[in-house]
């Protein structure tokens, strides 16, 4: 067996909707309570870490190359090297992946503070006013004003869109539902169990395991404790309701069946399974291995069949190997698709270039504390929460081994093999 | 001893004077060094081929750090001042009467006569290292400017300004005497000798000159009525609402400057002379004069008899998220030092966060910090319900209820949490330390560590050292607070230790005072006048007067039959008035408008017109005090008696301009003080049977 990477603690700041009770903390700030309070739970000293990796979408421009940033936010030593990473959606995974020595890794994302940009044409406005000398060349400059020009570019919908395939990600899954014939139904149905079971864990407690209270800044009137986002009493009649938001004529999904727009960072202490032991320390739990694989953007959401079935392929594991599973929950038809994929014999002989299907997915094994559609999806920290999540629940459940996979925007997936020893 | 010497000029006739003074780290112009100054302006620095002289000093850091403070201290007749003033004025007027130009290039701190001499240069070339700072402070010890700065600055500066410099006595950086024209040119401190040499070159021409020169701005307000009016106007009002018109170098400087200024510069010099000498020779400048030497003296102060090398301490844990905590984690996190607090809910914890983030808001309002450093310092702090975190801590302070039981149990948790040669610190007021300590496996490691609330505020922290505290604890206390810039005092383990031990039978006092029929008012009334910053009634608002009654209530305990807790102060709790907190106590408050509380007329109840006079008020107040300070110094609660003045002053704010409580009672003479104890003791009872010390008839001050 080759080595595995332990991670040796992980925990996140609570998850906030966007425009919600985080909204007025940037995601560098956001990164450093949490990098500060896994240093102070794990009690690692600062002076051991090699470097510091962070994943993050959005990229705020105030704060380039964020994981340098939140380092010293987070007081760590200043001769410490830190760089970003960025695989969209998997940025926080790509984080951990990329982690040589022993290192902070994780993912922060406000995407609350993604910007409203101003467009070419008043881009060119300012530019040319700028240069202008004489008055009338400023009136000149200024003339060639129209209303339409203040029409801001909306950072986040441009984000969430697929340059290439000119897809916002709900038309992504609007594909899927399509492809698959997933029903409104079935869609807001799977949403309707998310809230649930998210509403389940916080109620136990089980979520509170992960997640450090964080002072709101830069008031520090408030703590927030919780994730904002599971709908304790959402119902079926109230997603019924909502009007398909991506594809208003056809189309099935909705805000509700989809994942939320959310705020949240994810840190963790990684190292070589062989330091940790050196060291003395009892790991949460062990990277065995991981794959990423790639498809085309239109149908991103099926990232996760391919990922897994590289690294089935990689590593000989089948999908009774693995007791629990996190599948990120980008959209509910999203899901709903990859399930009905990893079943199909048809899919796998078509496009996985295998003769049998990759196995079917249980749900009793599947997203067991919630995902995305009720906790949130800040996308540079998802990946990360899903790592920290899964294994802080093998764990709790004494199993032995877990998945953790998700989609990519761009047409990309990712697969993790995570496992705890007791 | 040398204080200076000169360099020949090079080919170009650029001459340096340099001041480099040889037995000290810094340079002062003490006497010998002015007269040094002086035979060199007759003899050397009248040379024929000096085409332009650069003032400079080689101590790091240091221009010239002012004149010799003790010099002043031995004027004895306003004669003495006036002849001290018209000398040092007449150098350099010599200085400043060279017929070539001559450049100061000032690399760090240029106060007072450094000033005054930088002043009389032609031109002035400052750096912008952290350490330049050109001020005159000499008001902040009750005298002015005697050697031409009340001269010189306006004519160079404007009036606004330099009122402003010499009223307040803070000095100004590189930047600023630059951009205030106090300065001709700014350069990079690293370039400082390459920069000032071209600048010196500049200056050997006529047309170099004239360009210099043509920077300056003339500052035209203060030489028109009636701008001239208003700024005086302003400026007076200003300063006397800060000084409260207990300080007469305010007054003096206001009416010197009103009166100078205009016209031939000489006969404003000799006025200089005139308003110092009356003012150096006065009992408030002989007071801050003192409480200089008291401050300098406490800055090298270890706080223990053994040499013993003080902890580093870079992270703290705070147990107790209150007012208190949430202050000592907004001062480590100001310092840069990373805290963690403790408390039992994540609501409590929010408390801190929200403590430091108000003093932060005061701080960006007076741009002391700008924003982006309140958001890196509040990074320094982290909250917890659990003690994870804590085996990284050099120090644990410990803020939570005041209640022995409760804090031994908390104690004896941290010391299971904390690596073994972390240092235990707690904040309590009034329990013992000694008792606190038996908690610990490990006492020695144990030390109170006092602070006063609002801790941004306040300058003093008790240091207490108990029974087994060890004198490496105790030192490594005294270094971390005077690190985070405040002034801390080592007391004995003793029931109010020692500032709420002499300020409780003055509040209690207060109370007394209020029962025989006279008005709170009236006594807070009386004590500002004294000079305290709030009356007894207004403090006890502030504080709370539950608080305050819990402390009396615990001091009685020790220390009947000579304190008793005054039963008004119990009515007061009873109708709910505590105070500020409560909404009002003997006053209302509304935002900073405070009114008599109509309630608390009632609880006080009839106010008659009492008998007891002004002075007799004031004595009870202050006697009771001091006779309270003579009883500690008896029990050796605290080392000097100049480290009591000094922590009542940072701790209650005790006038500085009397010097101290001790100085005061000096000044009115042991024996009188006696005899009005003996006098109240007879007409108000037995606390006021004077202490066993007093008995000699000695001053305070001989004591030391």
């Amino acid at each position: 067996m080759s080595s595995r990477l332990a991670i040796v603690d992980g925990t996140r700041t609570p998850f906030c909707k966007a425009g919600g009770k985080l909204k007025s903390v940037q995601a560098d700030d956001l990164g450093a309570f949490a990098v500060k309070e896994l240093l102070a739970r794990t009690g690692f000293p600062a002076g051991e870490i090699d470097e510091m990796i962070f994943g993050n979408v959005a990229q705020p421009i105030h704060a380039a190359n964020i994981a340098r940033v939140i380092a010293l936010k987070a007081g760590l030593p200043v001769d410490l090297p830190a760089y970003t990473v960025h695989r969209n959606c998997a940025s926080g995974m790509q984080a951990f992946t990329s982690a040589t020595g022993v290192a902070v890794v994780g993912g922060t994302e406000s995407m609350s503070n993604i910007p409203l940009l101003y467009g070419s044409h008043m881009t060119e406005l300012f530019y040319h006013l700028n240069r202008a000398k004489t008055l009338a060349q400023k009136l000149k400059g200024l003339a060639a004003f129209r209303l339409r020009f203040l029409k801001p570019v909306i950072g986040l919908e441009q984000g969430l869109t697929d340059p290439v395939c000119g897809l916002i990600m709900g038309l992504t899954a609007e594909r899927l539902s399509r492809d698959f014939q997933i029903t409104r139904e079935q869609q807001d149905e799977y949403a309707l169990e998310s809230h649930h079971r998210a509403t389940r864990a916080i109620e136990a407690g089980r979520l509170a395991e992960e997640i450090i209270p964080i002072p709101i800044s830069p008031k520090y009137t408030e703590i927030q404790q919780v994730d904002e986002g599971p709908r304790p009493k959402q119902s079926m009649e109230d997603l019924q309701k909502l009007k398909p938001y991506f594809d208003r004529k056809t189309g099935t999904v909705t805000v509700g069946n989809s994942s939320q727009i959310t705020d949240g960072a994810v840190a963790a202490l990684v190292m070589p399974e062989e330091k940790a032991k050196a060291l003395g320390l009892q790991p949460l739990g062990y990277l065995h291995s991981h794959a990423y694989a790639a498809l085309a953007g239109d149908r991103m959401g099926l990232g996760p069949v391919y990922a897994t079935a590289k690294l089935f392929d990689k590593t000989g594991f089948s999908l009774d190997d693995f007791d629990l599973i996190e599948l990120n929950e980008a959209f509910a038809a999203q899901v709903l698709a990859c399930d009905r994929a990893f079943s199909s014999h048809e899919f796998a002989r078509i496009h996985l270039g295998r003769d049998q299907a990759l196995g079917g997915l249980d749900p009793e094994k599947m997203n067991v504390n919630g995902g995305a559609i009720a906790l949130g999806h800040p996308v540079g920290a998802t990946g990360a929460r899903l790592i920290v999540t899964l294994l802080k629940e093998l764990r709790r459940r004494k199993l032995h081994r877990g998945l953790a996979t998700l989609c990519v925007g761009g047409g990309q997936g990712a697969a993790f093999a995570l496992e705890v020893d007791e | 001893m040398k204080a200076m010497y000169t360099m020949p000029p090079d080919e170009s006739g650029v001459a340096h004077l340099v001041l480099d003074q040889s037995d000290a780290k810094i340079n002062k112009l003490s006497g010998a060094a002015m007269a040094e100054l002086d035979a060199l302006l007759g003899s050397e620095l009248v040379s024929p081929n000096i085409k332009a002289l650069v003032v400079s000093s080689r101590k790091p850091g240091v221009f010239i750090a002012g004149a010799d403070i003790t010099e002043i201290e031995c004027i004895e007749t306003e004669a003495d001042a006036f002849e001290k003033s018209r000398q040092g004025q007449a150098i350099f007027t010599k200085l400043a009467a060279l017929r070539y130009p001559t450049i100061a290039v000032i690399d760090g701190a240029c106060l007072g006569g450094g000033l005054e001499l930088a002043l009389a240069c032609s031109f002035r070339v400052v750096t912008d290292s952290d350490k330049t700072k050109l001020g005159l402070p000499e008001v902040s010890l009750g005298i002015l400017p005697g050697w031409g700065g009340t001269q010189r600055l306006p004519r160079l500066i404007g009036l606004v300004q330099a009122l402003t410099m010499i009223l307040s006595g803070k000095p100004v950086s590189g930047s600023k005497a630059e951009r205030i024209g106090l300065a001709d040119a700014l350069v990079a401190h690293e370039f400082g000798a390459e920069k000032a040499y071209e600048f010196a070159e500049c200056c050997l021409t006529g047309k170099g000159r004239r360009a210099i020169l043509k920077k300056r701005q003339w500052h035209w307000a203060g030489y028109l009525w009636p701008m001239r009016g208003i700024i005086f106007w302003k400026a007076g009002a200003n300063a006397l609402r800060k000084s409260k018109g207990h300080y007469p170098a305010v007054p003096a400087i206001l009416s010197l400057m009103k009166e100078t200024g205009f016209g031939k510069i000489d006969r404003g010099m000799e006025k200089e002379s005139r308003a110092f000498s009356q003012l150096a020779t006065t009992l408030i400048c002989r007071n801050l004069i003192g409480l200089f030497h008291t401050d300098q003296l406490l800055r090298k102060e270890t706080g223990v008899a053994s040499e013993v090398d003080p902890q580093p301490i870079h992270s703290v844990a705070v147990l107790g998220a209150g007012v208190m905590g949430g202050g000592i984690a907004w001062l480590f996190s100001y310092h840069n030092r990373s805290v963690r607090v403790k408390d039992v809910s994540w609501d409590a914890v929010g408390k801190a966060f929200a403590e430091a983030a108000g003093y932060y808001k005061q701080l960006i309002k007076l741009r002391k910090v700008k924003p982006h450093e309140v958001a890196l310092n509040m990074h320094r702090m982290t909250g917890t319900l659990d003690y994870s975190g804590f085996d990284d801590a050099d120090m644990v302070i410990e803020a939570i209820v005041e209640k022995m039981a409760a804090k031994k149990a908390v104690l004896a948790e941290v010391e299971e949490a904390v690596s073994v040669d972390a240092v235990i610190c707690s904040n309590t007021s009034a329990l013992s330390i000694s008792e606190m300590g038996t908690a610990l496996k490990n006492p020695s490691r144990f030390v109170g560590m006092h602070f006063f609330n609002p801790v941004n505020r306040m300058p003093l922290v008790e240091v207490i050292a108990g029974e087994a505290s060890s004198d490496q604890a105790v030192a490594s206390v005294v270094a971390l607070v005077r690190a985070l810039g405040k002034t801390p005092i080592v007391v004995k383990d003793s029931p109010g230790f020692l500032v709420n031990r002499i300020l409780i039978p003055y509040l209690n006092e207060a109370g007394l005072l209020m029962q025989e029929g006279v008005s709170f008012e009236r006594i807070d009334r009386l004590a500002e006048a004294f000079g305290m910053p709030m009356g007894p009634c207004l403090l006890a608002d502030e504080t709370g007067v539950d608080v305050g009654f819990k402390v009396i209530q615990e001091l009685t305990a020790v220390f009947a039959p000579r304190l008793q807790a005054a039963p008004i102060l119990q009515k007061m709790i009873e109708a709910g008035l505590l105070g500020k907190k409560s909404g009002g106590g003997f006053y209302l408050h509304e935002g900073k408008v405070r009114t008599v509380n109509p309630q608390a007329l009632e609880v006080v109840g009839a106010v008659g017109a009492s008998a007891v006079s002004d002075a007799e008020i004031i004595d009870r107040l202050m006697l009771i005090m001091v006779n309270e300070a003579a009883m500690c110094l008896q029990e050796g609660i605290v080392k000097r008696v100049d480290y009591l003045d000094m922590a009542l002053i940072a701790g209650i704010g005790f006038p500085p301009f009397r010097g101290g409580l001790l100085r005061y009672a000096d000044e009115r003479g042991i024996p009188e003080i006696v005899r009005r104890l003996n006098e109240l003791k007879t007409t108000c009872g037995v606390r006021f049977q004077p202490a066993e010390l007093l008995m000699d008839g000695r001053s305070f001050y001989e004591r030391i």
